[in-house]
This record gives C-alpha cells, structure tokens and sequence, in this order.
C-alpha cells in the first residue's frame, strides 16, 4: 500500500483578481517506507505539496489519500485529528514552543492528541535519545542550537507514530555538517521505524539520502533518477 | 500540561498578575466586609429581634425614626387573620451618661416576654424588670458592658442597668440598648416632657404557625388603614441608612469587579497574540482549537485561584491583625464564596477575546511561519 497517493492534485490560490496555480495535475505515488526528495526553486509549489498531503490544506481538485484514507474531503475537525495522528511534520520556520522543553515539545502532541502518558514519556525519551538529545532533553528551545531544535522538531514529527513524516528543507538553516547530519537522523529514524517520507530541499547535495527524487518546476512534478 | 507548563516558564509575568488580582480580590473582600460590618452596623438591632414582621407607619417609609402607630392602629393589626400575637416596640436616641461621659445611645423598647427581644444574646440574660437592658456587645468597654448603669440625660431620665450583652446589636452605628417597653416610654417622657402620650414606633408581629408571611403582611396592609407590615428582612433592606451605604460600596465594588474583568481580558489578550505563533504550530500538528481553548480557561481559572488565594489571606489577615476600629468589618464566608464565584464568572467573560483569538488561528500559516 501506498503511504501518500497525489491523483492529478491542483491547487489555485486567488490574489486580487489572479489565480495562481500553485500546484497542477501532480501526482505521486509514495511507497510505505520510501524517502522522496521533492526538489525545486523557490515558489515552485513545494511547501504547497507537502500542505496538501499533510492535511493542512485542502487541494482545488483531485484527490489527496493518506495510508488508504482520502482526506481531500475531510472537514476542519477530521483534518485536525488527521495530522495529530497521521502524518508528522517539520515546518520550514516555527517548529517548536518557545515555553516547552525540548521533552514537553514531544510529549505535547502525545498530550493534545490523549494518548496514554506512560507509553509517550518512554516515547519521547527514546526519540530524544536516538537524536542524540537525551542531555538536553530539559532544554528550553532558545537555550538549543540550530541543529539541536531540528532534531528536536524531528522527535516531534515521530512522536505520535505517523505512517507519513513530511520534513520541509529541514536543513536550509544548518550548515553542510549541520545538515549532513540532520538528514542521516532523518533517514536512519525513518527507514527504522518504517515510516515513509517526503524531504523537501533546494540543495541537490542532500537528495542522496533519500531513495527517489522528484522535481518541481512552476506547480508540476516530474520524476528524476536518484 | 501546557497552561501550567508555560505558567512555569513565565513566572514573573504570571506571578505579577496573580498579584494583581490579589490585590483587587483583597480590595473587593475588604470593601465587601467593610460593608457588612456597616451594614449590621446600622440594622443589627432589627436583624437581630425575634418579631418576624414589623408594622411601620406607612409615612415614614423603612426608617424606625420616622415611625409611630396610634393605639387604634395596633388593635386592628392584632385582629388581622393569621397574627398569633403583637407586641409595642419603641424606638429613641438618647444622650446618655455612662462611665462619666456624656454619649449618645439607642434605645429599644419591647414587651418584656413579647415580640422584640435581642436573639443572639451572647452573655449574661435579657431584662427581666424595668430599668435593666441587654446591650450591644461591641460596646462593652465604652460603658456598656455587664453592670454599668447607664443614666438617661433628661428630666427624670430613667436610670438602665446592663445584664446581658448581644451580638450585632447596634442600631445607626450607635452603642444599643433593649430595655422593657416602660423604660422606653420613661425615656421619652424624659426628652419631651410637653407630650403626654408616647406611641409605639412599631409594632411586633408573630404569625399563626405555617401562615405565609409574605401573605400576612399583604393583608395586615390591605386591612390596616395607615401601615406598611415588613418581614424582618425587608425591614433591614429597605433602611434608608442601609441603602446609602450599599449604593455608595456598590460603586467602588462594581468598578473593582469590572477593573478585575479588563485586566484579565487584556493580559490574557495580549499573552495570546504574543504567543501566536506557538498556538499555530501546535494548531497545525494535530491540536483542536478546544484543546487551545481548554488550556486557555484552565490558566485563568489558575491565575484567579491563586489571586483569589492571596487576596483571601491578605483580607483576613488585616481583618485579624488591624485595629478594631468604631466600625466593624465582617468577612461572611457565604458571601465571600458568592463573590469569587462572581470573579470565575467574570475572568472567563474577560477572556472571551482571547478565546476568540485563538478560535481564529489559521493552522496553514504555520507554514509559511507568519502565524500572526
Ligand atoms: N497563501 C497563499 N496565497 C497566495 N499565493 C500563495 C500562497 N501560498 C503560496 N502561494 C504562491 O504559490 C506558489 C508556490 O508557493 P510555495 O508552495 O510556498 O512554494 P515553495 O515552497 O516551493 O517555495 C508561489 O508562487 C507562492 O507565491
Ligand atoms: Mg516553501
């Protein structure tokens, strides 16, 4: 089965008296466990792609399926519980609650979403763990580094036990080092727990981590080796 | 988790406003028990007889002062259906020598073994005798204590032994006696000796068991040319002196309350906006607007519990601590409970706004990170 299914996806945003087709008839195909490195300028429709499989928008037409489910439809309230449980997510900017410890990070989206405390404590604590966290799991975000609240932001994205982890040019901030070693986390994670993905980036040096890459140009895919 | 967590990581913030809303809980209390002890202050006398109605002339609107009833009036009022029994209750201020000082004293008046007697007789026993009274107990260091013998200025002014002290006695803010009926009408003839009947300025009344007194008074008022039959209870309600002071602390007491609302509503407001950002992301990971909502009212119901805490223990902390001024403040549990509710009520309509804002967070703006 298929972890994310994209049918002929458009999105259209509406500026003034101008629509904008952010994204046209894209479609892919992501496998239960596979990584796909999706790859373009900027404004070509990323950010859009991964909000449109990540339940945070609502595409203008086709059809958005999720580990079997076909969100395109799901009302507000579906779509929130969708993206608590479903997929995970790494934002390009804002990733982390400036109030909570890197662990409370974690272990706020087990909460919001109720699931058990015990179980998501040994969660967190292991996430942190395997990001190399585990002495700065007390950290407040500001008292982290770059580095440090990516992996954090990734923790999160996992947490809840998403089948589908979106991960939004996770390494734009970082520098090469930085961001080698973001993107090794993030495939050992993924590939570990068998979780699919989909990385976004504009830098072609990080597109060997995942197994496939996809271009991007103007709203439309189209599939490269990789 | 959250509300508290982020309360933790914010303390001093949190913590000035908990003592800010300490501090207008405390001012609220302290008003609210200022009140009450001005109040009983001025009506104690009347709350604390045993008549359950009181018959007033119809002129003299509520006030004691004001009232007398004619000798025919009484009789009708003791014919009215459902009255099991009347008595004569009078009324007067008098100067007074007690302890070697000149002061001035109330005085009532009842039947002895009749309607309106003192009911929360603390110490010693009610007037068996003329020439005997039982006393308000806040004034037993100023001669008014268990037998000191207080003399009535005026010719042939009755001369009033104190034998038994009650609590909230006082009537007008003024030291209290309740004496036989004939002191008081020897006490009248004393400061007006040109008149040579003294009336009654109200008169008690007991209802026939399980008789409605609601029901009674409309009648005795329908029946009865002439007067106005109160319930105890209205009696003190609707004392002019009462009513001043209610009105005036009713102001200061509804500002409070409102200023309580507004800072609530503003920092909450602004706490929100300030954090926008945060509420978005957490928005657009899974969380639903009611888990933000929940975690919104749970912090100000913890920020008031915490005000309330304080002002609670500031309040009765002075009420212990400070001095025992002429006028007594009285912190009355019930009330108090009625008040910090009314504040939960008030908080929660303050943070309406912020709740609105969080209502409106876009969660697709977490990723473009403008989230404002
Ligand atoms: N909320 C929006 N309203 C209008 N236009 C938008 C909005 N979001 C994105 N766009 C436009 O859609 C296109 C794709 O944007 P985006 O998906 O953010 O690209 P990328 O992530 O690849 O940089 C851009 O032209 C952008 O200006
Ligand atoms: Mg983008």
């Amino acid at each position: 089965m298929s972890a994310l299914q994209l049918s002929d996806v458009r999105k259209v945003y509406r500026s003034g008296d101008q629509d904008i087709a952010a994204l046209d008839h894209a479609t892919l195909d992501v496998g239960d466990d596979e990584i796909v490195a999706l790859v373009g300028p900027s404004g070509s429709g990323k950010t859009t792609l991964l909000s449109i499989a990540g339940g945070l928008l609502r595409p203008t037409s086709g059809s958005v399926v999720v580990a079997g489910h076909d969100i395109s439809g799901y009302e507000d309230k579906k779509l929130t519980a969708f993206r608590g449980s479903e997929v995970g997510f790494v934002f390009q900017s804002v990733n982390l609650v400036p109030f909570l410890t890197a662990r409370e990070n974690l272990l706020v989206v087990a909460e919001m979403t109720g699931k058990p405390k015990g179980p998501a404590r040994s969660r967190a604590d292991q996430l942190l763990e395997e990001l190399g966290l585990g002495g700065r799991s007390r950290n407040l975000p500001d008292q982290l580094s770059g580095g440090e609240r990516q992996r954090v932001a990734i923790g999160r994205a996992l947490m809840n036990e998403p089948g589908l982890a979106l991960f939004d040019e996770p390494t734009s901030a970082l520098d090469t080092e930085m961001g080698e070693q973001v993107m090794t986390l993030i495939r050992t994670e993924v590939k570990e727990r068998g979780v699919a993905a989909v990385v976004v980036t504009h830098d072609t040096r990080m597109t060997h981590f995942a197994d496939r890459k996809v271009e991007i140009t103007d709203g439309r895919l189209a599939a490269s080796g990789g | 988790m959250l509300a508290w967590n982020e309360m933790r990581r914010a303390k001093v913030r949190f913590g000035l406003l908990c003592g800010a809303v300490g501090l207008l809980v405390f001012l609220i209390l302290f008003q609210q028990a200022l009140l009450g002890g001005l109040v009983t202050d001025f009506i104690g006398a009347v709350d604390n007889q045993d008549a359950p109605v009181l018959v007033f002339n119809d002129q003299a609107r509520s006030n004691v002062e004001g009232s007398f009833l004619f000798p025919d009036q009484a009789a009708a009022i003791a014919g009215v259906d459902g009255v099991a029994s009347t008595g004569f209750i009078g009324e007067g201020t008098y100067t007074v020598e007690t302890g070697g000082e000149i002061r001035d004293a109330v005085m009532f008046g009842y039947e002895l073994g009749g309607l309106g007697a003192p009911s929360s007789l603390v110490e010693g026993r009610l007037p068996a005798a003329p020439g005997e009274a039982v006393s308000s107990a806040a004034d037993r260091d100023n001669g008014f204590g268990i037998g000191d013998v207080v003399q009535i200025v005026g010719d042939g002014g009755p001369t009033i032994v104190i034998v038994g002290l009650a609590d909230d006695l006082r009537w007008s803010v003024a030291p209290t006696m309740f004496a036989s009926y004939d002191t008081f009408e020897a006490a009248q003839r004393a400061v007006n000796p040109q008149s040579s009947v003294v009336f009654p300025s109200l008169v008690g009344v007991q209802p026939v068991d399980g008789v409605d007194i609601g029901e009674l008074t409309d009648r005795i008022n329908s029946e009865v040319d002439g007067v106005e039959a109160l319930s105890r209870q209205e009696a003190v309600d609707g004392n002019p002196g009462v009513q001043g002071v209610s009105q005036s602390f009713g102001i200061i007491l509804g500002l409070a309350f409102l200023v309580v609302t507004l800072v609530i509503g503003f920092f909450f407001m602004i706490l929100t906006v300030h954090k926008a950002r945060a509420l978005t992301l957490l928005r657009a990971v899974g969380a639903s607007s009611r888990y933000l909502v929940k975690n919104l009212l749970v912090q100000i119901l913890m920020v008031l519990a915490i005000g309330s805490f304080l002002g609670v223990v500031m309040t009765v902390a002075l009420l212990r601590l400070g001095p025992s001024g002429e006028v007594s403040a009285k912190l009355d549990p019930s009330s108090v409970a009625a008040t910090l509710l009314g504040l939960v009520v008030l908080a929660l309509i303050g943070g309406l706004a912020a709740v609105r804002r969080v209502l409106r967070i876009d969660p697709m703006s977490a990723t473009s990170g403008a989230g404002q």
